[in-house]
């Protein structure tokens, strides 16, 4: 037995019960979708698709849960929670582009698995991986390189974050310049793209990245 | 503070591997994590009735009674519970809070206990939720007045403070007449004299009798000139002695005398002056009788002593949008129906429609259904329409009206609660802006207590401080640690307001002083995002060869030492240091301070302690 999926089986309701209003349609969808709940996969299940612990994906689920209760994130819901971390700045950009990175299916949500297999990357995965993981980020299309507008983007929203009051001054060509020297250090082959491999050699290869890149060990 | 989100702490941790590839300099070490029993759940007992919560979610907001270590006081061992003697019911709203972030308020419980209770538990009122905070506020307001009311009936002498200048004192005894009897004797003396001079301006046009010699009745005012000229002259210097006291007394002189009250004064009284001065000249008596009718307007001066008054100009200026409407209808429809009662009367003989602006009057005397009668249509076209035009003048009327009179109602009852409105409602965002700057303070505290400490060597004992100072909570370590990792990669550094106006001004100074010289780190794009403020405390002497080096010195030199006095000591109490730092010792590290030089070897960025040391010791020494 097929079931219809959730959509189909609204519209047919909404054309059968006669109240359907083009007036008030676009407000009562909305209200419709606010009440969808996504129930996420079995513990279990998760447990084996990531490297985190039952104790782990409880806690994370239930600080999901409460500030998503449809168990799903948009992507106003997201900017918001996360400009709460950087009061002083607009980190709405950056959010935006994590966003993009964890919404791997390209729906326009983050549900509680995205949001879970995106964190066991970065949080429990190989350097490699999360290395990976980081160039996923930073490459807008997905087209396996990165350019240097998409790698001013990516500055400009990261000193953004930052805001007005900083010391020493902001100034408006900081960004560009640290595209620059990124491009220095990262292209070999000076061709005006970073691909995958030149960004993993070039990190495997800086000291400070790799030692940074530990640092997501302990977070949960 | 983010502890509305602290579930989502690690999340916006793991976010942080966007910056890593990108950041130039090492990440600071982060918090040691206590692995304490985080996970646990944490029993409340209030007054016998037990709530249930995991510890994290108490810990979201620590700075509460329940989310800091404050609640500790209350543990109870023997039964390994926290034990509250407070009232659960109101207890259940605020546990409320903790889990959702949002906190309502019963209605159906007092306010001064439910105030009692946010009191205790450390909880701010302004962050009630929207749909409950109108509520919240009103019972509060009512609550406050009367109070205020008892409070006000018991004293009933007001205590004037001692310490105002007479000419503070002589303003305050205007604008309030009830503060001293010398006031209130003025207010009613003046209140008098308006009421004298208006009527005499009544009288004086009354017709009085026949004169022996002439054929013609004169009014009052021809009569017994003298008489009224005496009174006018009185009345017009009472209101000049007191508009120049008001002048005198008042704290912004411009904006007194740009303000309506004192136009209307001068208005009233300046007919007499211009007709002192222009008596026998035939020329302008014309306009010198035209003048007088400005005489009526110390009727406004009342509006001083009565507030409806006020009230009711306060309404016509509100209400300015449904006069103008009102206006304007009729306009439109006056000149309708004018230009077809003149078409259609035209062919009529011996017609008063003379033209359409003749028409007009009878349009206008027709829609306000006064019909006086002297112009009335006698074609049948004409009687048509002019009926039409009464019918619709009734409607066209009467519906701004209703408007007009719902707008004062409201108005009057609104004067009554505005002011008070107003300040609460700046009140409750300054505290909340507060509480939000409170956060940020916390990490610009945080950094400065120099736990932060991103020397190799001196891991260790960053590692003992931080067991040392055990008591910041692992969710605000965490996340200063998060902002720290942020300036490491972006290689500036947060600082709060204060600061940032101060180096915004020491800059500007600085590229005045200092113009001459290439310097590296100032820009002429510093100068134009900074205020102007061009006057500085400043008793230091620059020496005209070292511009450069202490303009950039000092920029380094304000985070660090946060006050010119300080500075000022340490270039007094200089020994015998010599002159021989030269430019080449300034310049790598004033390279590392611009964010996108690459990590030049000998300065870095690790050892920021010692560049500080070294510019310490540039200070002191180019001074002399």
């Amino acid at each position: 037995m097929k079931t219809k999926n959730r959509d189909q089986s609204l519209s047919d309701s909404r054309e059968l019960d006669g109240s359907y209003d083009q007036l008030t349609d676009s407000i009562e969808d909305d209200f419709e979708l606010s009440t969808v709940c996504h129930r996420p996969e079995s513990m279990d299940k998760l447990q084996d698709q990531t490297k985190f612990t039952k104790k782990e994906l409880q806690v994370l689920y239930r600080g999901f849960k409460n500030e998503c209760p449809s168990g799903v994130v948009n992507e106003e819901n997201f900017k918001t929670i996360y400009s709460q971390f950087f009061p002083q700045g607009d980190s709405s950009m950056y959010a935006h582009f994590l966003f993009e990175a964890f919404d791997t299916d390209k729906n326009g949500s983050v549900s509680f698995e995205d949001f879970v297999f995106g964190l066991s990357i970065i949080l429990r995965g190989t350097i490699n991986d999360r290395l990976n993981w980081a160039f996923n980020l930073y490459d807008l299309n997905k087209d396996g390189c990165i350019t240097k507008e998409e790698m001013l983007d990516i500055m400009k929203s990261i000193y953004d974050m930052m805001g007005k009051c900083t010391y020493p001054n902001m100034q408006d060509e900081a960004p560009r310049e640290h595209v620059e020297n990124f491009f220095q250090k990262m292209d070999r082959n000076k061709d005006g793209v970073v691909t995958i491999e030149e960004f993993i050699e070039s990190c495997q290869k800086d000291e400070n990245i790799m030692q940074s890149m530990q640092l997501f060990d302990n977070v949960i | 503070m983010a502890g509305g989100v602290a579930a989502w702490l690690p999340f916006a941790r793991a976010a942080a591997i966007g910056w890593m590839p990108v950041a130039s300099a090492p990440m600071p070490i982060p918090p040691k994590d206590k692995r304490k029993s985080q996970e646990g759940l944490i029993i409340l007992n209030v007054s016998g009735t037990k709530f249930q919560t995991w510890k994290n979610t108490l810990e979201r907001y620590p700075d509460t009674l329940l989310g800091s270590t404050e609640r500790d006081f209350f543990f109870h061992e023997e039964t390994n519970e926290y034990f509250f003697d407070r009232d659960p019911d109101i207890f259940r709203h605020i546990l409320n809070f903790y889990r959702t972030g949002k906190l309502h308020y019963p209605r159906q419980e007092c306010i001064s206990a439910y105030d009692e209770e946010l009191a205790f538990f450390g909880i701010i009122p302004e962050i009630i939720g929207d749909c409950c905070y109108e509520e919240y506020k009103d019972r509060r307001r009512e609550n406050a007045e009367r109070l205020q009311d008892d409070e006000e009936m018991d004293q009933s002498n007001d205590t004037t403070p001692v310490n105002l200048t007479p000419r503070e004192y002589l303003w305050r005894a205007f604008e309030n007449p009830h503060t001293s009897t010398l006031a209130l004797v003025f207010y009613y003396v003046t209140g008098f004299f308006i009421a004298i001079s208006v009527m005499a301006n009544v009288v004086e046009t009354v017709p009085c009798g026949l004169m022996p010699n002439r054929s013609k009745e004169l009014s009052c005012g021809d009569r017994y000139a003298l008489a009224f000229f005496c009174l006018d002259t009185a009345c017009v210097m009472i209101f000049t002695f007191e508009y120049l006291l008001r002048l005198v007394a008042a704290p912004c002189r411009f904006k007194f005398m740009k303000s309506v009250m004192s136009v209307i004064d001068v208005v009233a009284i300046m007919p007499y002056y211009i007709g002192l001065v222009m008596t026998d000249n035939d020329q302008v008596s014309g306009a010198f009788v035209t003048l007088r009718v400005f005489r009526v307007f110390r009727i406004f001066k009342f509006s001083r002593h009565s507030a409806g008054l006020r009230i009711l100009g306060y309404t016509l200026k509100s209400c300015a949008s449904e006069l103008g409407f009102l206006l304007f209808s009729l306009t439109m429809a006056i000149i309708i129906f004018a230009t077809v009662m003149f078409y259609a009367e035209k062919g009529s003989t011996a017609s008063k429609f003379t033209s359409i602006p003749a028409a007009f009057w009878y349009t206008i005397v027709t829609m306000t259904t006064l019909g006086y009668g002297d112009m009335v249509p006698k074609t049948i076209v004409g009687k048509v329409f002019g009926s039409i035009c009464s019918l619709s003048g009734v409607l066209v009327i009467a519906l701004p009206v209703p408007v007009i009179v719902s707008n004062f109602s409201r108005i009057y009852h609104q004067s009554q609660r505005a002011e008070k409105r107003r300040a609460q409602r700046k009140s409750r965002v300054a505290k909340i802006r507060a509480a939000k700057i409170r956060g940020t303070n916390a990490y610009m505290r945080y950094k400065h207590s120099g736990v932060m400490d991103s020397v190799e060597e001196a891991s260790k004992e960053a590692g003992k401080l931080l067991v040392s100072k055990a008591t910041s909570p692992p969710f605000e370590s965490q996340h200063h640690h998060l902002l720290h990792c942020l300036e490491k990669t972006t290689n500036h550094e947060f600082v709060d307001e204060q600061t940032f106006q101060t180096n915004c001004m020491e800059i500007s100074m600085m590229n005045k002083a200092g113009s001459r010289s290439s310097s590296l780190a100032s820009s002429p794009r510093l100068s134009s995002c900074c205020s102007r403020r061009h006057r500085k405390k400043s008793s230091f002497s620059l020496p005209s060869t070292n511009n450069q080096e202490l303009s950039t010195i000092q920029i380094r030199e304000r985070p660090v030492v946060n006050s010119r006095s300080s500075l000022n000591a340490r270039l007094n109490d200089d020994g015998g240091m010599t002159l021989k730092c030269d430019a080449s010792y300034i310049t790598p590290s004033m390279v590392t301070l611009s964010p996108p030089a690459v990590t030049s070897s000998g300065g870095g960025d690790g050892p920021t302690g010692s560049i500080t040391y070294s510019q310490s010791n540039i200070v002191r020494v180019s001074a002399l």
